[in-house]
């Protein structure tokens, strides 16, 4: 029973240090057992559905858990937090990066050299463990080294497959995200100097306390938070890193990238907004209407680029730009409808846009194709993948019974309560906007003229094992599921915004 | 009035289809024949289904059913209700699904890819019906989408250059609409806090996003409608389609629109709030503009299944006018030619799609000397061609007749006269193929044995025709009793 006792006390920790600990057991096995490095990655993320069940059970029946390290109580320790919000985002990236495992156990081994496959596990786990950490954290310096991991062995999984393009692409995001990361320290730091805490709920008191004067050094905090975190977020105009990385790295990289990794540090900036910085700050430095107008241009140039790309992987990165867009267009729009929806299109697009990659991957791994146009016909020989693309591309759109759908309701209701009618306009347009570059590719997909393709070579098609088609199925349902009962992924976003606000 | 039932039926005739359609998926890799007998089933079943809803809703009775709720907070539910207005239009439309299910089984047999036809007809039924059924706008506009998006599938069957590009052209305006739609739901739920059907004159006060509202929801249900400007898509996406699915594209699908901008202007709105504010003028003009242009467009197009899409744009215009003139006869009219023409206009279609399988002709000049071929089809066109340009006894002119009495009676002659010149348009694009059919030089010298069209092809095609007969001035029109007790409702304001 002592067992259970410990899980019960130390969930929130031992999450983050199993990740930890089994990514460091990685390089160990891969010389020893090759083989067993995918199944320990696997039980890595069985175990955290373990601690991630017991964490979601305490918080519904008990509220929020504070964690204090080591035993050590703020403001001297470090201090971790599960609330709603944080839950959330647990839940997410467990669910989505285990099914991207399952997907990459299979692909990975065609994407990758066998020699680098162990390391491959380790940096994932890594980036698991960082984001899960930040998730959770409730203190900047943790924060700071919980982004700096995940920085790290984000260009891990990029690089690994060590072509020219990646290495490129790897190297630039390592530069942009350095900046990001200087920034974040740098304001760290200037909050730390007339704060004097680490702790979030301590600093914002030391802050408000000291607002009248240093109102300078709080607002360049909050200009270089901002600006690091919408690099890390890829926010237009700071997106330069995201098409580059997210289209060259392996699939299953991509889709974690994409679907997660940006996501976390939208999290991260929407909890130091609201836990951190003065209410009346925000009068000073409007950084909501920033926010709002760079997440306009960010919807609609990242649709507006996706539309001229040739390359899937490429049109799905930009695609990943508008998108994220929408997640920032919640938090700025700063009512409950729209942050709910924001927050709503993080665990949503997570599932639309791993699928999308995935399904990318899976069309590569089985063809070899890249390019769009050359994915004519490719629906009826590969029914499964398609079926997955096409409900994602259908979410991306907002199709009714989709979950994609749901979130951009909630997020043009949002923008009507906020009086600001701009902004639905831009929803509207951009939903309009990704119908233009989705719909082609499942209509060419479904509705090639087969008559003419005779004289063309025939697409190969190799077999589609299940460990990859498993995933893109649960993915695909579940986008539909919940787009039709959107309430059991609602319970906790509504909870959470309610904390939040 | 009557009461407020609660009853299963309204979400049995959306969800069956819906369920059957992966039960017909499934079976057609076993036999095809198996998969034929289940979509006719399927579609028969849906068609006692609404026809069982009649005894109560003929004593007034308004059915609903709450499914599960989808946002619980915000009150959008999935909520049914069928009152009688909604009655109308889901029968009308399974009645047609039917024969057209019926009609595709010889029609389709030498066409390719039918497993992925028949699951699309059978769903597109469900999502058809779950627009009329519909309790709120916001599950109407699930529907609305679900109907619009999946019968892509439908009008690219045949996967020609052709069919992919007005295919698109179709998509692209589908979703345009959608989103024209979407934002009028949201505006209304912005500004009067429900989207549910119960209520009538949800808006009632003039602002600019009230007016924004109104558009969305024109450009919205009026795109589906085939309204000027709006109409591009169809013109292409009819013809193109397989007749039988063209059929239920002009005949049945046309209508949501309709249906749509009924719901709109009666239950967003009302009557007076759009009179007052001379809204509803933009909708008059237009109605009479998709008149004019789609009749005149007709005598240009040579292409028989072209000329019929040409005038399913006017013949929608005679519903949209009649609903925008809000008197009692006009409205009257307006319903009833939603029966009419979803009578005439499937006809017409299949009609066509048996000409075509049969000689593989779609140029009407070439159709000379067709009617003594195909005297049963043929006759079954010239009687529906006859409706369309509104000769009685048939139903055409009956639904005329009460849009023309409407016009007069709003005191707006001026209708009228544009009612007629359409007539005349009509008969000029219609009696040239019945001529030419049956007086006509036989250019035709392909020998055809006297209607050897199937029995089911046919049956479709007669009962079709017997319809528009029967239900023109004939003592015993249920059409019409429905259609005038749906008038008392929506001018009664007993919604």
């Amino acid at each position: 029973m002592t067992f259970i006792n410990v899980i019960h006390a130390h969930s929130t920790v031992l999450l983050i240090v199993s990740f930890l600990l089994f990514s460091f057991l990685m390089p160990i096995l891969e010389r020893w057992k090759n083989s067993w490095c995918a199944t320990m990655a696997v039980a890595a993320h069985v175990l955290a559905f373990v601690f991630i069940g017991n964490l979601s059970w305490r918080v519904f029946t008990e509220g929020t858990i504070h964690y204090e390290l080591g035993g050590w109580s703020p403001p001297w320790g470090i201090e971790f937090v599960v609330d709603y919000l944080a839950l959330f985002m647990l839940i997410t990236i467990s669910t989505v990066s285990f099914l991207i495992l399952i997907f990459g156990t299979v692909d990975l081994t065609h994407e990758l050299k066998p020699k680098v496959l162990g390391l491959y596990y380790t940096l994932y786990l890594l980036l698991v463990g960082a984001m899960m950490g930040l998730a959770v954290t409730n203190d900047f310096f943790n924060m700071f080294v919980f982004m700096e991991i995940a920085a790290i062995s984000a260009c891990g999984i990029i690089s690994v497959k060590s072509d020219r393009e990646c290495v490129e692409a790897s190297f630039k995001y390592l530069m942009l995200s350095a900046v990001g990361t200087g920034c974040v320290l740098l304001s760290v730091a200037l909050l730390y100097m007339i704060g004097g805490h680490l702790n979030f709920a301590f600093a914002a008191v030391a802050i408000q306390d000291v607002a009248h004067i240093y109102p300078n050094n709080i607002l360049v905090a909050l200009a270089l938070f901002s600006v690091g975190f919408i690099v890390k977020a890829a926010l237009f105009p700071l997106h330069v890193w995201l098409p580059d990385a997210h289209s060259s790295a392996p699939s299953p990289s991509s889709a974690i990238l994409s679907g997660l990794v940006i996501k976390i540090y939208t999290v991260v900036y929407l909890k130091l907004l609201y836990k951190v910085f003065p209410i009346e700050l925000f009068d000073l430095l409007p950084v909501f209407d920033m926010i709002l107008i760079l997440s306009a241009l960010s919807i609609f140039f990242g649709s507006i680029f996706a539309i001229v790309q040739e390359d899937i992987k490429r049109m799905l990165a930009f695609s990943s730009i508008a998108q994220i867009g929408y997640v920032f267009l919640g938090i700025g729009l700063a009512n409950s409808t729209g942050l709910t929806g924001g927050l709503l299109h993080i665990f949503n697009h997570a599932m639309m846009k791993s699928m999308l990659f995935l399904s990318a991957g899976a069309i590569i791994y089985c063809t070899g194709i890249r390019k769009i146009d050359d994915l004519k016909g490719i629906g009826l020989k590969m029914p499964v993948v398609m079926g997955a693309f096409t409900i994602g591309a259908m979410a991306m759109v907002g199709i009714p019974t989709t979950n994609g759908f749901i979130s951009k309701l909630y997020l043009a209701l949002g923008t009507l309560d906020a009086n600001k009618h701009f902004y639905l306009a831009i929803i509207l347009i951009s939903s309009f906007l990704n119908c233009l570059y989705y719909f082609p590719i499942v209509i060419n997909a479904f509705f090639g003229e087969s008559e003419e393709e005779d004289g063309e070579e025939e697409i190969q098609v190799k077999k589609l094992p299940l460990r990859m088609s498993v995933p893109l199925i649960i993915l695909g349902a579940g986008c539909m599921i919940f787009g039709i009962f959107p309430k059991y992924i609602l319970v906790i976003i509504e909870r959470a915004v309610e904390m939040i606000l | 009035m009557g009461e407020t039932t609660t009853s299963f039926l309204p979400v049995f005739v959306t969800l069956f289809p819906m369920l059957m359609t992966l039960v017909i998926y499934y079976v057609q890799k076993e036999s095809a024949k198996l998969r034929n007998k289940l979509s006719v089933i399927t579609s028969i079943i849906t068609f006692i289904a609404v026809a069982a809803m009649y005894p109560q809703i003929i004593r007034g009775d308004i059915l609903v059913f709450e499914l599960f709720e989808i946002i619980p907070e915000m009150g959008f539910v999935g909520t049914f209700r069928v009152d009688i207005l909604s009655f109308c239009l889901a029968l009308i439309s399974s009645f047609v699904w039917m024969l057209a299910t019926i009609y595709s089984i010889d029609y389709m047999s030498h066409e390719h890819a039918q497993n992925r036809y028949y699951p699309t007809l059978i769903f597109t039924l469900g999502a058809c019906l779950g627009i009329f059924v519909a309790g709120d706008f916001f599950t109407l506009f699930i529907f609305f989408e679900l109907m619009s998006v999946i019968s892509y599938v439908l009008v690219v069957h045949e996967e020609t250059e052709e069919a992919l590009k007005a295919g698109y052209k179709y998509i692209i305006m589908t979703i345009i609409g959608g989103l024209a739609l979407l934002l009028g739901v949201i505006n209304t739920f912005e500004l009067a806090g429900t989207v549910s059907l119960e209520h009538t004159g949800m808006i009632t006060t003039a602002s600019g996003l009230a007016f924004a509202t109104f558009i969305a929801y024109i450009i919205g249900f009026g795109m589906k409608a085939g309204m000027f400007p709006l109409h591009v898509w169809l013109p292409d996406a009819h013809p193109v389609a397989p007749a039988p699915a063209s059929a239920l594209l002009s005949g049945i699908m046309l209508k949501t629109g309709a249906y749509g901008l009924f719901r709109v202007f009666f239950n967003v709105f009302n009557v007076e709030f759009l009179q007052e504010t001379n809204w509803i003028f933009v909708v008059t003009v237009l109605a009479v503009i998709t008149i004019l242009l789609g009749s005149a467009v007709a005598i240009t197009q040579y292409d028989l299944k072209r000329r019929l899409a040409y005038s399913s744009i006017g013949q929608m215009g005679y519903v949209l006018l009649g609903m925008s003139l809000f008197t009692e006869a006009a409205i009257l009219g307006a319903i009833f030619h939603i029966f009419s023409h979803a009578f005439m206009k499937g006809c017409l279609f299949i009609c066509a799609g048996a000409i075509i399988v049969k000689t593989g002709k779609r140029d009407i000049r070439e159709l000379g000397g067709i009617g003594i071929k195909m005297p049963v089809t043929m006759i079954a066109f010239t009687t529906a061609s006859l409706a369309m340009i509104g000769i009685p006894p048939l139903n055409g002119f009956l639904s005329k007749w009460n849009l023309a009495l409407g016009a007069l009676d709003g005191g707006a002659p001026f209708y009228v006269v544009v009612l007629l010149i359409s007539s005349l348009m009509n008969g000029l694009y219609y009696l040239p193929i019945i001529i030419n059919a049956f007086f006509g030089e036989e250019v035709l010298h392909q020998e055809i044995k006297a209607d050897d069209v199937p029995f089911k092809m046919l049956l479709s095609i007669v009962v079709l025709a017997v319809c528009c007969l029967i239900f023109g001035v004939s003592p015993i029109n249920l059409p019409f009793d429905l259609s005038r007790m749906a008038t008392d409702l929506l001018i009664g304001g007993g919604i």
